[in-house]
């Protein structure tokens, strides 16, 4: 699955991406997890299958969230905790949630 | 204190989501992210050229001592630096463009060519040795390329994107009789919306220069009116101390409630600060002394260290000194992130977000750094910022190279950090004591269960 992660400027969620991708591997997943700013989003939109926004750029949301309806990808904020200590794994759980 | 939270949250939130999604501010926002690249490159070149000299001998202030090597050192940086209003321009009329989902690249061009319209090709010129002042025409003023023409290149890049999409809009086109060939009809389309911009600023440029010749204002160019109107008023308001400490202090409250208060507030605020180290700049680069303190290095460099809050003093007590796991395992995580300036992982982590305790020193760290800073530079004790670093550049690296190379940059920084650390230190210890109870409570209720 292809869980496209954004922030302000996808410094801080670039971070969240590795220890994703480390609790994916060892799931077994497959696909491609990355992070991108708020701005470029659209250009990356097309690829994935869920879209996560880090909690600081919820403010953002209902804008994503009408792109997520056109593009028909379901579009969240992740939870602030989880962001905090960088839970790559709960974190991929409930990308996995939203998409089923 | 649940009720100052909710009462918080639910009247930041739309403000948020307003100022956040706004068109006008997020293409501003992205346009001048565009020039940002060739503002460092251009920044770095300064750098190098006004390089302090660290020895002994006293008369020599430079590193570089050849006026003909820094001269040749500032061709890119005038070139870079110090176009940024030219690319400004550019820049936030495509954004805006994009984001209406209309030719970009067009609007991105029409902009440009109305900033030029905008703008008198005469400068004053005065000859080494006379008292007289000669306007010499046919040339491009650099002035006005630059940070001095900043507000100008916003105005009229949203400007010629509104009038274009006006134009798409009305759908104003020229109708060709029967038998033109339909992509002649076409390449007529495309030119009609450029020519409006083009005509419409052109006659606001007509306008100007006639109410100037006739007495009526002293304004003799756009860049005068919308610097009277705008930017006057705008950097009067924000670059004092109380309006930066009013600043900062919206950045925070924002952040508290886990909101990017940076890019929220940031995005006002961006345009005037980097005006004043692009000011700064162009000054340090024609051997003036710069004149600003609040710039965009001042509040990246010396105010948010290790982020907004200053956090880096807060994620080194959790790293040296804390005795909960939870916390120490934190520090770890977040002291790596916040070296390059960023810090969600201490905000959300801690956290710091609706959490009343560390709401004081997240308040107040900033604003310490704010008044130290601004003693240190109004002093003259620390160099003036004159460069734009990435914004993730670490502390003290960035504190030396903002100034220009300057050492008082890096020791404002250590001494910034110094008086964050005592400030969050009490309240770290409560944190961090109740952090260690809740821990201690956990294995004892649950002993069976396994440490995660």
């Amino acid at each position: 699955m292809n869980i496209l992660l954004c922030c302000a400027a996808g410094m801080s969620t670039s971070l969240l991406v590795t220890k994703m991708e480390s609790y994916a591997k060892d799931q077994g997943l497959e696909g491609k997890i990355w992070a991108v700013s708020a701005d470029d989003v659209k250009n990356h939109i097309d690829e994935a299958q869920v879209l996560l926004l880090g909690p600081q750029v919820r403010y953002l949301l209902s804008q994503f969230k009408k792109l997520g309806e056109e593009k028909g990808i379901p579009v969240d904020s992740i939870n602030p905790v989880h962001y905090g200590m960088m839970n790559g794994a709960e974190v991929v759980k409930f990308a996995l949630g939203l998409t089923k | 204190m649940n009720r100052f939270l909710n009462f918080l949250e639910n009247h930041f939130m739309p403000v948020a989501s307003k100022l956040g999604t706004q068109k006008h501010l997020q293409a501003l926002r992205d346009g001048i992210t565009l020039s940002m690249p060739m503002i460092i490159i251009g920044s770095f070149f300064l750098i190098i050229a006004f390089l302090p000299y660290f020895g002994d001998d006293p008369n020599r202030q430079y590193l570089i001592t050849s006026e003909a090597i820094r001269a040749k050192l500032l061709i890119p940086q005038a070139a870079t630096f110090g176009m940024m209003g030219l690319i400004t321009a550019f820049g936030v009329a495509y954004r805006l463009a994009e984001r209406y989902e209309i030719d970009a690249v067009t609007s991105g061009v029409i902009a440009l060519c109305s900033f030029l319209i905008a703008t008198p090709f005469a400068t004053a010129f005065t000859p080494d040795g006379s008292k007289h002042t000669y306007t010499v025409t046919d040339v491009i003023p650099t002035a006005y390329m630059g940070s001095a023409g900043i507000f100008v290149a916003i105005v009229l890049g949203i400007f010629a994107t509104e009038v274009f999409r006006w134009v798409l809009k009305k759908n104003i086109v020229i109708k060709m009789p029967d038998g033109v060939p339909p992509a002649v009809s076409k390449s007529f389309v495309a030119l009609i919306p450029g020519f409006f911009v083009v005509t419409a600023t052109w006659l606001v440029r007509l306008l100007i220069d006639y109410l100037h010749e006739i007495g009526a204002t002293s304004a003799s160019s756009l860049h005068d009116v919308v610097g009277a109107v705008l930017t006057e008023p705008l950097s009067a308001l924000t670059g004092n101390l109380a309006g930066q400490i009013v600043v900062v202090f919206l950045i925070s409250l924002f952040w508290i409630m886990g909101l990017h208060g940076d890019n929220i507030v940031g995005t006002i605020m961006s345009p005037i600060w980097l005006k004043a180290t692009g000011d700064n700049a162009a000054a340090f680069a024609h051997h003036q002394a710069p004149s600003a303190i609040f710039t965009n290095e001042f509040y990246g460099s010396f105010v948010t260290i290790g982020g907004t809050g200053g956090t880096i003093a807060l994620v080194l007590l959790f790293m040296l000194w804390s005795r909960s796991k939870q916390l120490k395992q934190l520090g770890k995580l977040a002291f790596p992130a916040g070296l390059f300036m960023i810090n969600e992982p201490v905000i959300f982590g801690t956290p710091i977000v609706m959490n009343p305790l560390l709401f004081i020193p997240f308040f107040l760290a900033p604003i310490v750094n704010v008044i130290a800073a601004y003693i240190g530079m109004s002093t003259g004790l620390v160099a003036k910022t004159v460069a734009v670093v990435p914004w993730t550049t670490p502390p003290l690296v960035s504190g030396f190279l903002a100034t220009g190379g300057h050492i008082s940059g890096a020791i404002m920084q250590l001494i910034s950090i110094a008086l964050d650390l005592l400030l969050y230190l009490p309240f770290f210890k409560l944190w961090d004591k109740i952090k260690a109870r809740e821990e201690t409570e956990f294995t004892v209720n649950e002993p069976n269960k396994k440490a995660i």
